[in-house]
């Protein structure tokens, strides 16, 4: 008879799969940066299309009337007219007619500090803020204008289409890498899948020795392969946040400045939010499942064609 | 158990390694599979592993012909057979524990069902001590052990063995072959290939000889 034996606790059963290969780790790095690149380009696509709707919210809630100089016409008692016409108007919220320094102002970015503008005859802004621009009565309101020489009526509509185009190809244009980034990434996966199902092909060999099913072979590599796209995803995930944070510290950071206050009338606060975060991190469990089926695929395919 | 009618082999289109072999191996049998460098030991194992079919005849075992089998049929097969290979084949990353219980993980059985039986054959072949070592810890005897181990522990009716001794020295190699009769002795069919006469004249064991593919049997 054998004498007893001492013998220790039962570690923890190892993966059939061994955890740590080369082709593992090359993989999760690329799917990190497949999930990254992926990330960054959602978040572009949400921080394009944010700071669309709110610019085409904030001047779709503001018509502008401008009333050119005419000899003839007294510009005080037009904008006065005016204003007050506009007021009378269904939807409007308030009416101001802009000083003439504030009018002056608005021509220097064009002509420039130190010209004497007091000699020139410019035309006179009144802006009209709407309370809805829904129900605003803008043809009334154009109708109104027409017993005012020289008035005019502007609202915007030409910029926000221009601008709601540009956002929208922005936005198809992203959604286009995006694509191309999924199916680069499936590639990517497939030839790494196929690089570790080579270099284990000894595991895989006894383990049809041994009566394994392709089913069961398969099930292991995918959950290996399940663990790798989590991981790399998660690392593509926080880098891609990360970023978005940097860059939102960035502009906040240089918001002293003209180029600070230029960066916040296009993006806002460069900001994703919490939505374009969420977003973000949805892309890694999408990751790894595409990751885990993908390899799957790869591996039936690998396992049939060798057993 | 296992039957052989007319078979041939040949390895596309070249000549046939395997040449009409029609022989009968009855349940609880133990024989050596012998013959010279070349003459198609390894072939007739892949055959009787169903790793390969043949390129005629028929292969019936337990009643069922197997040479049209599907991968669920021949996997289900598969299961009632054993191999221990020259080379031990054990997973390098696994223990000599967890390499020896891989057939009953890849069955589905949890480790708890399955702990004991592993423990009690590890200490059985002598390798008791050493159930948490990896291979690479393992001496040659002891992986051979671990691999006979893992080839029985799911119980297969039949155990094939090519060239179990051929990396050991002849002192190991004769107590292998006896722990191979001891199980021989519990009911498994053991067809064991070997080219080194000193193991053959050891033991009584009927013989089958291979020799340019044609098949010779003695008693």
């Amino acid at each position: 008879m054998t004498e007893p034996i001492e013998r220790g606790p039962h570690p923890r059963m190892a993966p059939i799969v061994p955890e740590r290969s080369v082709a593992g780790r090359t993989l999760m790095f690329l799917i990190a940066i497949m999930t990254f690149l992926s990330g960054v380009t959602l978040g572009g696509v949400v921080l394009v299309q944010k700071s669309a709707i709110a610019w085409s919210s904030d001047v779709g809630r503001e018509v502008t009337i401008q009333i050119k100089p005419i000899e003839g016409e007294v510009m005080e008692s037009n904008l006065r007219l005016a204003v007050s016409l506009a007021q009378q108007t269904p939807g409007v919220a308030s009416a101001r007619a802009l000083s003439l320094e504030e009018s002056q102002n608005l021509l220097k970015p064009w002509l420039g500090d130190g010209l004497d503008l007091s000699t020139l005859e410019i035309p006179r802004l009144v802006a009209v803020q709407l309370s809805d621009p829904q129900d605003a009565d803008i043809a009334k309101l154009q109708n109104d204008l027409q017993s005012i020489k020289g008035a005019s009526l502007d609202t915007h509509a030409a910029w926000r289409q221009q601008l709601n185009t540009m956002a929208g190809a922005i936005v198809v244009t992203g959604l286009l890498v995006l694509a191309l980034i999924v199916i680069a990434t499936v590639l990517a996966i497939i030839f790494a899948t196929r690089g570790t199902m080579a270099t284990n092909r000894e595991i895989v060999d006894v383990l049809h020795f041994i009566g394994a099913s392709n089913r069961f072979i398969a099930g292991e590599f995918q959950g290996r392969f399940l663990i790798i796209g989590f991981r790399g995803g998660i690392v593509g995930g926080l880098a891609a946040i990360l970023f978005f944070v940097l860059v939102s510290i960035f502009a906040g950071s240089s918001g002293g400045g003209n180029v600070g206050a230029e960066f916040g009338t296009l993006f806002g606060r460069f900001a994703i939010g919490y939505d374009g975060a969420a977003g973000i991190a949805a892309v890694v469990p999408v990751i790894a499942a595409m990751t885990a089926i993908t390899s799957r695929m790869t591996v039936r395919r690998f396992l049939s064609q060798t057993s | 158990m296992i039957e052989f009618s007319n078979v041939g082999l040949r390895y596309g289109q070249g000549p046939e390694i395997l040449k009409d072999l029609t022989f009968r191996i009855e349940p609880g049998s133990f024989h050596f599979l012998t013959g010279p460098s070349g003459s198609g030991k390894t072939s007739l194992l892949k055959l009787l592993l169903l790793s390969l079919k043949p390129t005629r005849g028929t292969v019936n075992m337990f009643d069922q012909d197997v040479t049209n089998l599907d991968q669920d049929g021949l996997l289900a097969m598969r299961r009632h057979i054993g191999i221990v290979f020259q080379e031990f084949r054990l997973l390098s990353h696994l223990t000599t524990f967890e390499n020896v219980a891989l057939p009953l993980r890849v069955l589905g059985q949890p480790e708890s069902q399955y702990r004991s039986n592993v423990e009690e054959l590890l200490e059985w072949v002598g390798l008791g001590e050493r159930m948490h070592a990896h291979p690479a810890l393992l001496s040659g005897g002891e992986k051979q052990r671990a691999a006979i181990a893992r080839a029985v522990i799911a119980r297969p009716d039949i155990l094939l063995a090519d060239e179990p001794t051929g990396n050991l020295d002849p002192d190991l190699s004769l107590r292998l072959v006896t722990l191979f009769a001891e199980l021989n002795r519990t009911g498994t069919t053991i067809i064991l290939a070997t080219h080194e006469l000193a193991l053959l004249d050891s033991f009584e064991f009927p013989r089958m000889v291979l020799e340019d593919g044609e098949l010779v049997f003695h008693d």
